[in-house]
């Protein structure tokens, strides 16, 4: 082997001097290194490129910057006269080099690591600059030699611009195309089922499709080195996937992950291949195809469908329905005798339910594009978002009730097809979306999580179904008067069923109260609670006003409103600093602690089982899974037996550490259940929807005998 | 029931993967192998020890650089006066480089003066899958709890450059300074440098 090496070198030595800008070539036992100009001088203040050349031994190899499972980069350390400067070495991508079990990323072959080397203004003409270079390198076949060569080069300088030279041009140019150039496209990542998952926002790479895919961190312990990579378009991205490295072996430390710099390698279908340089950060990666239907993103149509479904039953939902029906029913009032203006109306009301869903989900967009740790109901975390909803809920029912009414002269003025009663349908629209939020989050959770990861126009355009979806009922029936015509004839039923109607939005108020108690504390509680009262007053002194009339009242009424509005702005901004919060005790199920990374940690440590429920005081499936699923003795009686620690974890409130553990698993929201098993690396995660015998099967246990 | 299938599909994948690598802070792999001098190793013999683990092969320059320079015996010396138990293994497959029989093993500690308390010959791999041993050098420690509290390079100077020891930090010295004052370890994984393992 050594002996044709040697010959071709001594070949080279001669043809060499005579043709190329080249430093002489230095043979070390498995390398021919050597430096070459890629011009033939360089004029004073110039700068020109240098090559470490090294012709590697067949079989063996040489190290990218990341070495792999072992190795060592290649390095040089210059010696130059004063004045000249030398650039960092430039590494072109490397390719995977298996050895055994282990891989490598390094070279083979014939490789140039670039320098730019930059000349003083005061550089004579017709001098000579000698460049001195130690170079260190690694070079390896199934064993491993550190080798090393002191290198030379002297670099004419020249008053006229110098030539490139011919020698070398096609191994520059190959060189240069295989430099990483920086990426184009943002980059996020996300762990997904043991695996490392980065996503590329190309759309028009991802149209286009690619042949293949090469993901080479720049540092060791992202990914297993030799694990296979996998390549996915998945909502329009560019996914690379690998089974994850050290730095992600629990929850906590994924967690610490900020940023990951790293070289992606492209072929294109046409062969062509291109090295980009980027810097991943942590943020939602569409999930496999295979898991969209279970736990994350959807295809566009079929999330556009389900967001307009999901928006049809909100019109169900015990915070919608009342708002809807007071709308439904005025409109029965009028028989279809207005056609046009009830056509108006309901065009109306629906751009204030999209426009309101399209705010909110911008808002949620824009709150994550700055970095936030929020997801769905985020508004939900807010305690005077909550107080403000409780007293919308507590004033809806009671106008619902007959207390008081909302525009009663402008209706009476029969004026639905004036600005006023446009202004109205638009205002009602804005407040069925405004109430119909907290009912959200349990029924959307896909569609949401798919307008999350992806573009801005898409998202919007999901949040934009959603409305249309909830809007649809009453456009329908403003559409078409056939429909309004099949509507039972007005009468006291009418009023009885408003009446009714206040119900839900009472319990809708109480169980928004009940809400606020958890994350705010009994202090805000009371303040909650006397607000309600103080607004109830208000309401009905102005309801009195307007069944007397008269001029002196109106003063009144507009003064008692204002008192409300007082009472609501003290009480608010008091709830604005959360207390400590704690998930209901769930009685007869199994006893838990509250959650956080360090105690999972060292849980984990320990080789116990662990079960964590992430949940929120406001989310509806977390309780319901927590009534249906969790709270049985003999559940309890179950974990106890198995050692399994139950871990909660409250996101009634902001919290960070578990919207990381969220993110870690592709979630925006709660619930989210998962089990460590002993020694395992990753968690099980379990449905979203509970049943006993689910969480039973999925944690291994015996469901014992019934007593 | 397909649900529950899925579920379990996926504890069980979770649990395969979960073996190829130990994890820090989890119970060390263990065990069993045959010694340089003809005997057996146990890991579980040395509860209530601290033990290091370390992968040769005298044959790589990253070896020869910690035992030319002494690094490692040293290392190993200052193991053995806090009576903590050191393990050299070889995984080199007969054939590759690395390779030795028992006597051959025995031959090149001594030339070395190094001081393991045994020398483990895995040839066949089996122990140093079980770590995810990449490199030699590449060094594991485990408490006396039987947990695995490092595992990674000798020190911070991931070269073959004996000259860069001095100014290095030993991670192995300080994770064992660690163990012995009963705190966790500072620095509990480090990125291991070397040769490949010859597996």
């Amino acid at each position: 082997m050594l002996r044709p090496l040697a010959l071709f070198v001594a070949v080279l030595g001669l043809a060499g001097p005579a043709a190329a800008l080249e430093g002489a070539a230095v043979s070390t036992p498995n390398v021919e290194a050597r430096l070459v100009a890629e011009t033939d001088g360089v004029q004073p203040g110039g700068t020109v490129t240098v090559a470490l050349r090294l012709r590697i031994r067949e079989h063996w190899h040489t190290y990218w910057l990341n070495p792999g499972d072992s190795g060592e980069p290649t390095s040089i350390d210059w010696t130059l006269p004063e004045g000249v400067t030398a650039g960092a070495l430039q590494f072109p991508y490397p390719h995977r080099i298996e050895v055994g079990p282990l891989v490598n990323f390094g070279y083979d072959g014939t490789v140039l690591h670039l320098a730019d080397i930059k000349v003083p203004d005061d550089a004579a003409p017709g001098t000579t600059v000698p460049l001195k270079a130690d170079a260190v390198w690694l070079v390896c076949d199934d064993i491993c030699i550190p080798e090393e060569a002191s290198l030379t080069l002297d670099l004419p300088v020249a008053a006229a611009p110098p030539a490139a030279d011919p020698a070398y041009a096609a191994e520059f140019a190959a060189t240069r195309a295989m430099l990483p150039t920086p990426s184009p496209w943002p980059a996020v990542f996300a762990l997904q089922d043991g695996a490392l998952a980065l996503a590329l926002d190309a759309p028009d790479l991802a149209k286009a499709g690619l042949a293949a895919a090469v993901l080479f961190p720049m540092s060791a312990g992202h990914i297993k080195n030799a694990a296979p990579q996998t390549l996915e378009v998945r909502a329009g991205r560019l996914v690379i996937a690998a089974e994850a490295g050290r730095h992600f072996a629990t929850p906590e430390k994924a967690a610490k992950v900020a940023a990951i710099p790293a070289v992606v390698v492209l072929t294109g279908q046409d062969g062509q291949t291109r090295a980009f340089e980027l810097t991943a950060t942590p943020g939602p990666v569409p999930p496999p195809a295979a898991a969209a239907g279970r736990d994350g993103a959807l295809p566009l149509w079929t999330a556009l469908a389900f967001a307009f479904l999901g928006g049809l039953i909100l019109n169900l939902m015990p915070c919608v329905f009342p708002v809807l029906s007071m709308k439904a029913l005025a409109l029965a009032k009028k028989g279809g005798g207005d056609l046009g203006g009830a056509r108006a109306g309901g065009l109306a009301y629906t751009a204030g339910v999209v426009l309101s869903f399209l705010a909110l989900g911008g808002a949620l967009l824009a709150l994550r594009g700055a970095g936030e740790a929020v997801g769905w109901g985020f508004q939900l975390q807010s305690p005077p978002v909550v107080a403000g909803l409780a007293l919308l809920f507590f004033a809806i029912g009671l106008n619902l009730m007959g207390v008081f009414e909302v525009g009663t002269r402008l209706q009476a003025a029969g004026a639905a097809r004036t600005g006023g009663g446009l202004v109205g349908s638009f205002l009602t629209g804005i407040l069925a979306a405004i109430v119909a939020a907290p009912c959200t989050a349990p029924f959307m959770g896909g569609a949401i999580f798919t307008a999350l990861t992806q573009p801005v126009p898409v998202a919007l355009a999901i949040f934009g179904a959603l409305g249309l979806g909830m809007a649809a009922p009453y456009l329908a029936l403003t559409l078409s008067p056939g429909l309004v015509r099949l509507m039972p004839k007005p009468g006291l039923w009418m009023v009885r069923l408003k009446q009714v109607l206040a119900f839900p939005m009472f319990g809708s108020a109480a169980w928004l109260v009940w809400v606020l108690a958890l994350s705010a504390g009994p202090q805000a509680l009371a303040l909650v609670l006397a607000a309600i009262i103080v607004a109830g007053f208000a309401l009905w002194l102005w309801g009195v006003i307007q069944q007397s009339g008269g001029g002196w009242v109106v003063r009144g009424a507009a003064a008692s409103a204002a008192l409300a509005v007082v009472a609501a702005l003290v009480v608010i901004p008091g709830l604005a600093a959360p207390a400590a919060t704690a998930a209901s005790d769930t009685g007869a199920g199994p006893r838990w602690e509250a959650y956080s990374p360090a105690r999972l940690d060292s849980l984990r440590a320990e080789g116990r089982p662990v079960f964590v429920n992430l949940t929120a005081a406001w989310c509806v499936t977390c309780l319901v899974n927590e009534e249906v699923a969790l709270s049985s003795a003999g559940l309890a009686a179950a974990f106890q037996k198995a050692g399994i620690v139950y871990l909660k974890g409250d996101w009634t409130n902001r919290d960070a550490d578990i919207s990381r553990l969220l993110e870690a698993h592709g979630r925006a929201g709660v619930p989210l259940y998962l089990y460590f098993a002993p020694g395992a690396a990753e968690p099980a995660i379990l449905p979203q929807l509970l049943t006993e015998s689910i969480v039973m099967d999925a944690l291994g246990l015996v469901s014992p005998p019934s007593s | 029931m397909k649900r529950t299938l899925a579920v379990l599909a996926a504890v069980a994948m979770l649990t395969a993967s979960a073996l190829a690598a130990p994890v820090i802070g989890q119970p060390a792999p263990a065990f069993t192998g045959v010694t340089a001098d003809g005997g057996t190793v146990d890991l579980a013999a040395y509860a209530g020890k601290t033990v290091v683990l370390e992968w040769t092969n005298n044959g790589c320059p990253y070896v020869k650089k910690h035992y030319g320079a002494g690094n490692m015996q040293q290392t190993q010396a200052a193991a053995a006066a806090d009576g903590v138990v050191w393990l050299t293994i070889i995984s080199s497959a007969e054939g590759k480089q690395g390779y030795a029989t028992p006597d051959e093993a025995k031959a090149i500690a001594a030339a070395a003066k190094a001081a393991p308390a045994a020398i483990v010959l895995d040839a066949s791999g089996e122990i140093g899958r079980a770590y995810d041993a990449r490199t030699t050098p590449h060094m594991f420690v485990i408490d006396g709890a039987g947990t695995l509290v490092y595992a990674g390079a000798i020190d911070d100077k991931p070269t073959a450059d004996a000259a860069d020891i001095p100014g290095a930090t030993n991670y192995v010295l300080a994770a064992l300074e660690d163990v012995k004052n009963g705190r966790p370890v500072a620095t509990p994984e480090s990125e291991p440098y070397g040769c490949s393992v010859k597996y």
